[in-house]
């Protein structure tokens, strides 16, 4: 089960800041889902069982021809010169 | 003829090319109807009546200089607020995107466009395609058109509810866990998830990318033919899309074999229980042969569904940092390491919770214990499904287990909504198609009827769906708006 401290690295790992209000509302919230998802333990592993779903057909690879790019793309953050803005990195 | 807006697709087209209607009318009158009625609704985020008028009068040109139109001519299409949209603002419902305006149409948009579709405007969702009743959405939740007070599903809500309203002639929505079938089955309408790998995802703003697909939803089956035979095919924009036959309305399968999976049935609420028996009792009045069958990995699945489906969101929303799409958040007041964070808080709480449970669920020491098995359970489902369709042409059970409720009344359980997901989520894990198809009311509130196939074998879901409408003539539009 998750406790608060739990609950903070997961947030941290995720990278999301949690409200206090959060904080506490989330470990009775997620903790009902863990419970209802314990019951995979249940499942005896067994390697044999191969994990591929879906199977694509890789025959056929476009041809490696340099196309043209598909215009400008309309970022937010480009400034006038066009880069692209991020926080300082310390 | 009623009203222009109440037309199917088939017939907005038949009139346009016919010329008893101009694209320019029938446009007018649905931009008409969404004005009249969307106040009360909340269907739309964004609504482009100006784009959509010009694309009409376009069309109305392309006719009358005898130019192709395609085979969707005037069709007006609302589209779910995941799906990329060149030029018109795509939130998700989120805060985290309401400025962004995507340079590119996705592919299914490209090829409705491509047949003289007309794209309508946004429709409202929960966030990120994470809820089941649009009442996640941060603009506003959708009201059920048949009850207002009621949820039309989710968390394609605004889609399902714009179709049966009459705001627009068909919808697409996004299906990861049930998304387009749900809202389908409460509003009263025909939902369709394609096989994975039928219709192209690019474009589709993910959410859980091995489980999801873009579907239409319409007012009738053939309508729903037609555009997903628009819609499919491979995409070399998206590695997970595969060629498959086009659907035809009159196939030669001939008589079918259907299963009710037993549980399913047996886990819904008496009205919805009495009239799926009902609908099955119809196929067999037309020649259907139809058994009761059980799933012995039923218990597992939605389980194994939100552990994937977390695990994936955890990892495709880790893009959203503001930096190359977002809003207005300022760069200069904070430090790189805490500035990622700070963005992120303006998530809502449940993809906030569904990202946090991913996170636990990928992390050392649980990695195995629970994502491994959600893994293999998806295998050993869908190898189960594959078995039952050996013998089966057709699974079916009802889409929810549940009638439509109350706005509001399981907002303060997230728990409690995740289990009405439980008929809907076995598709998603196997891959495999499934519909929803409108088959009776409760109290004036619509039950929907769903029916599963095996891996590319919509024409079987079509066929069944198409000679049960024959047979039972649900309504699919309330009189009371």
């Amino acid at each position: 089960m998750i406790s608060i401290e739990e609950l903070k690295y997961l947030a941290e790992i995720s990278k999301i800041n949690l409200t206090d209000d959060e904080i506490n509302k989330f470990p009775p919230q997620l903790n009902k889902t863990i419970e209802y998802i314990d019951i995979l333990e249940e499942l005896a592993s067994d390697e044999s069982i191969t994990l591929d779903l879906h199977e694509i057909n890789f025959d056929e690879l476009r041809d490696d021809v340099v196309k043209k790019s598909d215009g400008q793309p309309i970022i937010k953050n480009l400034t006038e010169e066009g880069f692209l803005r991020g926080p300082k990195m310390k | 003829m009623g009203h222009l807006h109440d037309l199917l697709a088939y017939e907005v087209v038949e009139g346009i090319k016919s010329q008893q209607f101009t694209a320019e009318q029938y446009v007018g009158s649905i931009i008409k109807r969404i004005e009249d009625v969307d106040s009360k609704l909340h269907s739309f985020i964004t609504v482009d009546s100006e784009g959509a008028l010009s694309s009409a009068k376009i069309i109305d040109r392309k006719i009358k200089e005898k130019e192709d139109i395609g085979s969707l001519p005037g069709v007006t299409i609302g589209i779910k607020d995941n799906i990329s949209t060149k030029g018109i603002r795509t939130t998700c419902a989120s805060k985290i995107l309401e400025g962004y305006v995507p340079s590119y149409d996705a592919t299914v948009i490209r090829k409705l466009k491509e047949n003289g579709a007309i794209i309508l405007g946004k429709l409202n969702l929960d966030e990120f395609g994470m809820g089941s009743t649009t009442e996640y959405s941060s603009f506003h939740s959708t009201h059920n058109p048949w009850n207002l007070d009621y949820v039309p599903g989710g968390s394609s809500g605004g889609s399902g509810a714009a179709v049966a309203a009459g705001e627009c002639t068909v919808s697409l929505g996004s299906d990861t866990g049930g998304s387009i079938r749900c809202p389908a089955s409460f509003c009263s309408v025909v939902g369709v998830k394609p096989t994975y790998g039928r219709v192209s995802r690019y474009g589709l703003i993910s959410y859980a990318n091995s489980l999801e697909q873009i579907g239409p939803i319409c007012r009738s089956v053939k309508d729903a033919v037609m555009i997903m035979n628009i819609i499919s095919g491979k995409d070399i924009m998206d590695n997970t899309s595969t060629q498959s036959t086009p659907i035809a309305i009159q196939s030669k399968l001939g008589k079918l074999n259907i299963a009710i999976i037993k549980e399913l049935i047996n886990g819904s609420d008496h009205d919805v229980t009495r009239t799926v028996y009902s609908a099955s009792e119809k196929f067999k009045d037309i020649g259907y042969s139809c058994e009761e069958v059980s799933i012995k990995n039923l218990d597992y699945a939605l389980p194994s569904y939100y552990t994937l489906a977390s695990a994936e969101a955890s990892s495709n929303l880790a893009r959203y940092d503001n930096i190359r799409y977002g809003f207005d958040f300022p760069i200069e007041e904070y430090k790189w390491d805490t500035y990622f964070s700070n963005v992120r808080k303006n998530f809502g709480q449940e993809v906030k919770r569904r990202i946090l449970i991913g996170s636990y669920v990928l992390s050392s020491g649980y990695y195995s214990k629970y994502y491994l098995k959600a893994r293999m359970l998806r295998s050993l489902l869908k190898l189960e499904l594959l078995k039952l369709f050996n013998k089966y042409d057709l699974l079916i059970g009802p889409t929810m287990p549940i009638l439509p409720f109350k706005i509001g009344e399981k907002i303060d359980d997230p728990f409690k909504m995740y289990l009405i997901d439980i008929n809907t989520v076995l598709a998603n894990l196997a891959g495999i198609p499934a519909i929803s198809i409108p088959v009776g009311f409760s109290n004036g509130l619509p039950i929907g009827l769903q029916i599963m196939a095996a891996p590319f074998q919509e024409q079987k879901l079509i066929d069944a769906s198409l000679a049960l409408e024959d047979t039972i003539d649900i309504q699919r539009r309330p009189n009371s708006i």
